[in-house]
């Protein structure tokens, strides 16, 4: 894809530039966001000291680089009350795969979910490193120098529980669960405003083109380990190697969720909900605005 | 953070094409390979109400480890732009981790000490991270500081 001239800073975009680098953050903020919401349901729960130590820090990677992108819609006027705690549940645009609830003590859930998104995340990351939008460009080295660890540590736990026949057919269960969802994570918001992301330059890979590359690297893996892709079934136009593919019905990007995200959605916004609060709570009040 | 300060994508004095300096990764610090020529930043050649400011933020220190923000590395610039009224002063900030609890505490203490110098009628930060932080960063000063604290650096 040819270099994109650079884009304007926020208060000088077009409607059109805006509502791409709109779409491109709520894909980003919301992803790592609802991922880490999930990942904190671990803690002192995970099946060992220093594994539910080793989620908890990721889980705080990931509210780190939520913050980073939910910054740059703030540059549009939002603020943290618009963004997180008043925003209808219907008007998400993360991934299915990021939503969907842990079964009670199912660890293999984590590995493969974490596995999954994790790769996704180093593609889409490497697509923004050149990104013609000067303040997500700047953002992307801090979050890949934080990001290395996870997918080693999401590998590292496959690997392990792929040695034991047991475990691995539990392994081999939440794939099946999961890959459809997974898909979802390169379902386009609306398909013209995701064009305008290419061709404005904000991303340098379609995601067409990243989804592509995601399957070239997770199936030969997760094969590798005695797992089978075969019984998932990815959709015909998702995939060049695999037939009879489908994508789950809720797709997460166009804003239609699973279930399980309502109850979700309710629950972290319920303390907020319930002080009957309209801004979010800071500890004391600015020592400037006091007379 | 809120700032009124008309978008600058480009960070003065810093090279924009730092090469992903890697840190933090199992909490050891690797060493940085970016071009960071111009950092640490530590206002010395500064001179009035910049020099000020620079003596004010060296006495907020990191919530964990008794050493100053300044020395740590984590003030990328302090710009004063002198006005009618008084001065406006953008200080420029990253943090050593994108997930810092302390965020809203450090960035306020930054704020308030910036606006309470003599002379300055408004302080605004603006958190930056690229190039993003690494050891190399921290000064001489803030090394002995670590050490002293028993880190190994």
């Amino acid at each position: 894809m040819a270099a994109a001239e650079p884009l304007s800073g926020p208060d000088d975009l077009s409607d059109d530039e805006r509502e791409a680098v709109e779409h491109l953050l709520y894909r980003l903020a919301d992803d790592e966001f609802v991922v880490a919401e999930r990942y904190t349901e671990w803690q002192v729960r995970a099946p060992t000291l220093e594994s539910d130590l080793a989620l908890a820090n990721i889980a705080q990677d990931e509210l780190g680089h939520a913050r980073l992108w939910y910054d740059l819609l703030e540059d549009f006027g939002f603020d943290e009350t618009d963004l997180v705690w008043e925003r209808d549940s219907g008007q998400w645009r993360q991934s299915t795969l990021t939503e969907l609830p842990f079964g009670e003590g199912d660890w293999a859930d984590v590995a493969v979910r974490s596995y999954l998104y994790d790769v996704a995340e180093e593609l889409r990351l490497d697509a923004l490193a050149d990104s013609s939008y000067a303040r997500i460009r700047d953002r992307v080295g801090k979050i890949q120098s934080e990001e290395d660890y996870h997918r080693e540590h999401a590998e590292n736990w496959l690997d392990r529980l792929c040695e034991d026949e047991e475990s691995r057919e539990r392994v081999q269960d939440a794939l099946d669960r999961l890959l459809p969802h997974a898909l979802t994570i390169f379902a386009p918001t609306d398909e013209a405003v995701e064009d305008r992301i290419d061709e404005l330059g904000l991303r340098t890979r379609s995601l067409v083109d990243m989804r592509e590359e995601w399957l070239d690297t997770v199936v030969p893996y997760l094969e590798s380990l005695g797992l089978s892709v075969d019984e998932v079934e990815l959709p015909e136009q998702y995939d060049t190697h695999h037939e009879n593919l489908e994508m789950p019905d809720e797709v997460g990007r166009d804003q239609s969720h699973t279930e399980a995200w309502d109850d979700l959605w309710s629950e972290f916004t319920n303390s907020y909900r319930e002080l009957g609060r309209s801004e979010a709570s800071t500890i004391m009040a600015d020592p400037d605005d006091v007379e | 953070m809120s700032s009124d300060i008309p978008y600058d994508p480009e960070v003065p004095g810093l090279d924009d094409d730092c090469e992903d300096p890697v840190l933090c990764a199992y909490t050891e610090y690797v060493e940085g390979d970016g071009d960071v020529e111009d950092l640490p930043a530590t206002g010395e050649d500064a001179e009035g109400v910049e020099a000020d400011v620079w003596e004010a933020l060296y006495d907020i220190e990191d919530p964990e480890m008794p050493v100053s923000i300044v020395d740590l590395g984590l003030i990328y610039g302090v710009e004063v732009t002198e006005g009618d009224d008084g001065a406006t002063v953008e200080v420029l900030m990253t943090l050593t981790y994108s997930g810092c609890p302390a965020r809203d505490m450090l960035t306020q203490q930054v704020e308030d000490a910036a606006a309470d110098v003599d002379g300055v009628a408004r302080a605004d930060l603006r958190l930056v991270w690229s190039p993003g932080w690494t050891i190399d960063m921290v000064t001489e000063q803030g090394k002995d500081d670590l050490r002293e604290f028993g880190l190994s650096v």
